[in-house]
């Protein structure tokens, strides 16, 4: 029953895709929102569903992590979308929620066998903060981008290149700071347990590609909140440091596989 | 259905004539009683602004609105008569909706013309010249000028320079409200460019000028604080937007005071609009991070480019009003047939119900199904005279003389309008 809700989540973000690719090419259309919210509820419906059948936190394969944080860049998207009200925001977000849905799709396995190594209460605390960490920080990573296209335009002085659909300078600098400032300590506080639990397991805990990368990732974002709060960064700069640090993420979230280690999906 | 429009406008006629044909506020009442007063002229209205003159009516005749035009100015036909268009019909419709949707404007797309227009109307159904017709005509006109608006770019994007700043602004603060405007220098132009900023939400203004009494009397304009020139650099940290306009010989801001503005304000970005020839700002100021310098071509770039979408975005709206303009004649045609064809039938079956109620008591001595019989023989005369007038009415449903023969129609049968 979950996969079915998530085949149809997945379908109507197909509607929250095709409003990227049409802004992009400057068409208005409003249709997007009402799919993309029933998709979403679907989304928390299959993944609760889930949850229900393994009676754990469908977290501990890797289409369930990719369901899971597709399902939170959506609520990410959505608050973001509500409180600012820059469609926009959907031509970064939903090539990406609908990537990580599909992959999950993809990656489907029903078996419901949890590694003994992840039967632990820490997994309810540690996953989720990074996870919607990570939604957050892509939040900022979008608006980052958004910044840097608008910024080029209007010192080029070309008026051909002005993006009529973006949302001003302001709005998007805005938007960055405040993802970050709810992104930082949710993947601060998530590293924490990380590293408590790993204590608590193992008694060690750095020697894993994960825990690593997420090290270099958080320094870089602590690097950013202390340029914004100290030095008083905003706008390019800032925008810059913001994408260094969601490519950590990258790296952390999907490269980790590749180094081997304790965070890798068997 | 028969409009008759006649006008003139920037694009036929120099402004001495525009202004010499003309009819104010208060002549316009007048003006339209005397019209509809003439024969053939059952309903008018008229518009008049500094770019055009425009006479619309109901009426069969356009040569009747010139004689008017030139009776109610003492003007000679001759002198008038190459700078004047007459439309009829079809024609006229299209042109009353191309002017409201300004795509006859001198800048197509300015939004004042619809409120222009829409006054007219007031004024004239104020005056009781307006009919079935005209309102209809003018709805639809508003509904297309609406639609145009909403669905193309034709008014979206600024063509004057204060529109162009504050479009720019836009795009640097999103919302203007609680964003400080800073003049400096006391030109014609950067108050204009102020004053737009102002209505689009800026909360404050400051101004500065060399002589001081001329910052004062302008900062008054505009509620605003008046700064001495000498100091008007430590003021520059609270402003958002600074336009520039004095007539000095040398840059007045260079890039390092434009530094050390933004470092004391904490990188908050900063728009400069400089409108001064020869420039007041140095250009190397657009290089800083979170410094956006416009200067007066770069502003004209914008405005260029602007024109140039409009222009395309013009094509689309023409198409539209062909549409529509389609659309309303059909309407219109239908309108004037289909109540003929239904009174018409209607009248008929009236003289028949009639006949046979007259001669109820010639037919009482027939059995049930013979009286069934002559009402359905009856029935069926009707019918059949009928049936070639109305097959050539709906015919003629979609052509622009229908209404001409629906008329005809009406009289031969003596049908009255209900």
């Amino acid at each position: 029953m979950h996969v079915v809700l998530l085949r149809l989540a997945l379908g109507l973000y197909s509607f929250g895709f095709a409003h990227s690719v049409l802004t992009a090419l400057k068409k208005k259309q409003t249709f997007f929102q009402p799919a993309v919210f029933a998709g979403f509820i679907l989304h928390v419906a299959s993944i609760a569903l889930r949850a229900l059948d393994v009676r754990y936190l469908p977290l501990t394969q890797q289409y369930e992590a990719f369901s899971f944080f597709g399902a939170l860049t959506t609520l990410g998207f959505l608050i973001a979308y509500a409180k600012y009200r820059i469609a926009p925001l959907s031509v970064f977000a939903f090539p990406l929620i609908f990537i990580m849905t599909f992959v999950a799709n993809l990656f489907y396995d029903p078996s419901a066998s949890i590694p003994p190594v992840l039967r632990s209460n820490w997994i309810y605390i540690h996953t989720p903060l990074v996870f919607f960490g990570y939604a957050a920080l892509f939040i900022a990573f979008a608006a980052a981008i958004m910044y840097l296209i608008q910024e080029r335009a209007l010192k080029s002085k070309h008026p051909i290149r002005f993006h009529n659909w973006l949302p001003s300078l302001e709005i998007c600098d805005d938007l960055a700071y405040k993802s970050l400032a709810i992104g930082f300590p949710l993947i601060t506080l998530g590293i924490v347990t990380g590293a408590l639990w790993a204590q608590a397991v193992w008694g060690v805990w750095a020697r894993d590609a994960k825990v690593l990368f997420s090290f270099l990732t958080w320094f870089v974002y602590m690097m950013l909140i202390f340029y914004r709060l100290i030095a008083g960064w905003r706008g390019r700069k800032a925008a810059y440091l913001s994408i260094v640090g969601f490519i950590g993420v990258l790296v952390t979230f999907l490269g980790a596989n590749y180094f081997g280690g304790l965070h890798t999906f068997q | 259905m028969q409009l008759a429009l006649v006008g003139l406008s920037h694009k036929t006629a120099p402004v001495e004539i525009r202004e010499r044909l003309a009819f104010s506020n208060d002549a316009l009442r007048s003006a339209l009683a005397s019209l509809v007063d003439r024969r053939a002229v059952n309903e008018a209205m008229i518009l008049s602004t500094c770019n055009r003159v425009e006479v619309v009516a109901e009426s069969p005749d356009d040569r009747l609105i010139r004689d008017f035009i030139c009776e109610f100015h003492q003007i000679s036909h001759d002198s008038v008569s190459t700078h004047l268009y007459s439309y009829r019909n079809v024609e006229a419709i299209r042109h009353v909706f191309r002017v409201t949707a300004s795509l006859d404007s001198m800048v197509i797309g300015e939004p004042q013309i619809l409120g222009q227009v829409k006054e007219a109307f007031r004024i004239a159904m104020d005056a009781g010249t307006v009919g079935m017709h005209l309102s209809a005509l003018m709805n639809r006109a508003f509904a297309v000028a609406k639609k145009v608006r909403s669905e193309t770019g034709i008014s979206q994007s600024a063509v004057s320079v204060s529109y162009a700043a504050v479009e720019l602004a836009r795009k640097i603060f999103g919302d203007l409200s609680g964003k400080t405007v800073m003049i400096i220098g006391a030109s014609k132009m950067g108050e204009l460019a102020a004053k737009h900023l102002r209505r689009a939400g800026a909360s404050s203004v400051l101004v500065t000028n060399r002589t001081f009494e001329r910052a004062v009397e302008l900062a008054k304009v505009f509620e605003g604080a008046a700064v001495p020139f000498e100091h008007f650099t430590d003021h520059m940290t609270g402003a958002d937007i600074v336009i520039t306009s004095t007539g000095a010989p040398h840059f007045i801001i260079g890039r390092n005071l434009a530094e050390q503005v933004i470092h004391r304000r904490k990188n908050k970005p900063i728009f400069f609009i400089d409108i001064a020839v020869p420039r007041d700002i140095d250009p190397a100021v657009n290089q800083i991070d979170n410094a956006f310098l416009y200067d007066i071509d770069d502003l004209q770039q914008v405005i260029d480019a602007n024109l140039k979408e409009r222009f395309k975005e013009a094509m689309r709206a023409e198409q539209i009003v062909d549409d529509e303009v389609e659309a309303f004649c059909l309407k219109m045609q239908t309108r004037d047939v289909v109540p003929t064809i239904v009174q018409l039938r209607d009248s008929l079956e009236k003289v028949r119900r009639d006949e046979i109620e007259r001669n109820r008591r010639h037919l009482k001595d027939l059995s049930p199904d013979q009286q069934a019989a002559v009402d359905q023989i009856t029935k069926s005369i009707v019918n059949k005279i009928l049936h070639p007038p109305i097959e050539q009415l709906k015919q003629m449903a979609h052509d622009p003389q229908g209404a001409d023969l629906a008329d005809l129609i009406r009289k031969i049968f003596n049908v009255k309008p209900q």
